[in-house]
């Protein structure tokens, strides 16, 4: 008789439903367990999507093609000369491409009537950003107002520290990377609600704009931004752009993991004056949020293995009593000729069942309650805006969690079921029939 | 050689603490094919230390059980179980069955253990025995729903549906009234009869053990006499039991 017998699997569910107070008890906490890890599960896979679409979109293509210009051995600027070429071989090489965009970067002084602060810049040709258009939400303005070379997009959080609306003009002031000082006038054309971190330190202006503000030829820019249709060959894309950039004759800086803003104290120790270009993806450049991600994989990690730990002592205490119970049973069968494997895989079976009925029933429970959450639009707190990207908490548990939950709980219930279950088929017939209790 | 069951020299001891206490004091015994034995004997003389030897399930501590010629003490676990699954059937004085099996799946367990005959061929033979137990209305009935002498019925249908050679009854109708009791002896005995199956069943009943062939007197662990169920009962009378009816006729 084998796991896959029918009688064991009648046996294992009529002893389930002849004590089912105690089943029920047990099934539920599985289920709370299983919705608990279905709800983590969605709420880090929300912050995952919602840092990798903000971040991909607003700071970071899925691969950057960036670097740094060193026209002394000590000063550095983030930029890359000859973009267009590097864009030409990105397009040539890139089998899995989706778009490309040019994306300058800066830091100034952001100066309105009423204050100042300083700001990190991006300048975007906002024509050829499809993505951008899609992440940001508009609280007043137009993006089409980013056509304009004056154009300046600020968040909500900004425009309120410097006291602007729609319309108001103001001015930016910035060493250029040849080491005077220059300032432009912007008007902002749009508003939009904040971003977490970004709102706080990010603003956007026109490519043209930027261009004017740190005198930069057509020819250089801040970085490329690739986004490929496939996430899982980032670093396959990387390692290739690498080779391509190499053969034709380009200067890359080793690999190094971090955004490019960590760079700079490095690239300014060493020697060599020119262009080096630097490979990152999107992780690299927002490795500077990810621990808050890490911090919270690992804190829903320990709850889900200590509420698993304490649903196990619980199951294989309701084992114990079960097969305590049906000693005689296990004797009789034991007696007619049943096997030890055959007992084992009874009760196996049964640790098995439970484990799939309150996993079953907590994927209900975890999906409605994420349906729930998201619908109730939950403001997340400061802290957690700030790195996550997003204001509202998303939970948005995938298939892969789901099966996940469901596997991995039911089977560490039937693993630990196998403990008991294993004693029970030790037992000796004659024991087990002349038990009492 | 027509021997099923043999037995020599056997001694079961049981630890109890410091103390060794001997269920079996050198007991010897031969069971033909076909037998229809009755083990008799005071509580705590050794009837179901004996039939458990026999049965496999508890090992001899000292002394040979042969059971359809084997040595059960040369036997692997694995090779017991498979010995009492083709070779024995049980029926145990408390009935033991499966309490979330019905009728049917109770009697049909061990052939699903066997694994030798398909479906149909299973339900032919379960129903089969059902109707000789006279069951086969209560096939989907559960334990709980059917009378003492209807589980223990079921237990003999589920002793005999591998059609075992050997049938071991440890007090069969302990359980039951003497009319149920005497229902189940008669099905046993009129099993025995048409199948030639060897019936073994401990009693300290005489109502029930005058239904035997033969009859081994146990007392303290050992074999007193195989006497036949006449004088086995008379034996028992003149210990001062009142006759019944049924034995004084």
């Amino acid at each position: 008789m084998t796991i896959f017998d029918p009688m064991l699997w009648l046996i294992a569910i009529r002893s389930l439903f002849q004590h089912r107070v105690r089943t029920s008890l047990l099934g539920a906490a599985i289920a709370v367990v299983t919705a608990l890890l279905v709800s983590l599960a969605g709420i880090y896979v929300g912050m995952k999507t919602t840092l990798l679409v903000s971040a991909t979109t607003l700071m970071s293509g899925h691969v950057n093609v960036a670097g740094f210009y060193k026209s002394t051995a000590s000063s550095s600027a983030p930029v890359v000369t000859q973009y267009q070429k590097l864009r030409d071989i990105v397009q040539r090489d890139v089998k899995d491409l989706d778009y490309v965009v040019q994306r300058g970067r800066g830091w100034a002084k952001l100066i309105s009537d009423s204050g100042s602060m300083q700001v990190g810049i991006g300048g975007i040709d906002i024509v050829n950003e499809p993505g951008f258009v899609k992440v940001v939400q508009l609280k007043s303005g137009s993006l089409e107002g980013l056509k304009r070379p004056d154009g300046l997009l600020l968040f909500e959080e900004q425009a309120r520290k410097l006291d602007v609306k729609v319309g108001d003009r103001l001015t930016f002031s910035a060493p250029t990377f040849k080491g005077t000082n220059n300032t432009i006038d912007v008007t902002v054309v749009a508003i939009a609600a904040n971003i977490g971190m970004l709102s706080s330190w990010n603003t956007y202006m026109s490519d043209q704009g930027l261009r004017q503000l740190y005198q930069l030829n057509d020819e250089t820019t801040g970085a490329l931004q690739i986004y490929i249709k496939d996430l899982s060959k980032v670093r396959a894309v990387q390692e290739l752009l690498r080779k391509s950039f190499a053969a034709e004759g380009f200067e890359l800086l080793d690999n190094d993991p971090r955004p490019f803003f960590a760079k700079f104290d490095g690239v300014n120790r060493e020697s060599w004056t020119g262009q080096k270009l630097d490979i990152t993806n999107w992780e690299d450049e927002t490795s500077f949020v990810q621990w808050f991600v890490t911090i919270l994989t690992v804190a829903a990690t320990t709850v889900i293995f200590v509420l698993t730990v304490i649903i196990g002592v619980g199951i294989m205490n309701v084992m114990w009593i079960s097969i305590r119970e049906r000693t005689r049973e296990i004797g009789t069968l034991r007696a007619v000729g049943m096997q030890r494997r055959s007992v084992l895989a009874m009760f196996v079976t049964e640790g098995f069942l439970l484990g799939l009925m309150g996993t079953t029933a907590g994927v209900v429970v975890g999906g409605v309650l994420s349906v729930v959450l998201n619908n109730a639009a939950i403001k997340l707190p400061k802290g957690a805006q700030l790195v996550l990207m997003s204001e509202k908490l998303i939970v948005a548990p995938t298939a892969g969690w789901i099966v996940f939950a469901v596997l991995f709980i039911t089977g560490v219930i039937t693993l630990i079921s196998l403990i008991p279950s294993f004693l029970a088929a030790r037992l000796k017939p004659i024991s087990a029939m002349s038990h009492v209790g | 050689m027509n021997s099923i069951v043999s037995i020599r020299d056997v001694v079961k001891e049981y630890e109890l603490g410091t103390t060794v206490v001997q269920a079996l004091r050198g007991v010897n015994l031969d069971v033909q094919k076909g037998e229809f034995l009755s083990i008799a004997g005071p509580s705590g003389s050794g009837k179901t230390t004996l039939l458990n030897l026999i049965g496999c399930v508890d090992t001899a501590t000292r002394g040979v059980v042969q059971v359809a010629g084997r040595d059960t003490a040369r036997l692997t676990e694995r090779e017991l179980t498979d010995l009492r699954l083709n070779t024995i059937g049980f029926i145990f004085q408390s009935f033991n069955l499966v309490a979330v099996l019905n009728v049917f799946q109770n009697v049909e367990f061990p052939l699903l253990l066997q694994r030798k005959l398909g479906a149909k061929a299973r339900k032919e033979r379960v129903m089969s025995l059902l109707e000789q137990v006279g069951l086969h209305t209560h096939a989907r009935h559960r334990p709980s729903e059917l009378s003492g002498g209807q589980r223990q019925r079921v237990a003999v249908a589920r002793a005999l549906v591998t059609e075992p050679l050997l049938v071991l009854a440890d007090e069969p109708t302990a359980n039951l009234d003497s009319e149920t009791g005497n229902q189940i002896i008669d099905l046993m005995k009129e099993l025995n009869v048409k199948k030639g199956t060897t019936f073994i069943f401990s009693t300290h009943d005489h109502k029930v053990m005058q239904h035997a062939n033969a009859v081994i007197r146990l007392a303290d662990g050992k074999v007193l006499a195989r006497e036949s169920a006449k004088d086995a009962v008379a034996h028992a009378l003149s210990l001062g039991e009142a006759p019944t009816a049924e034995a004084r006729a």
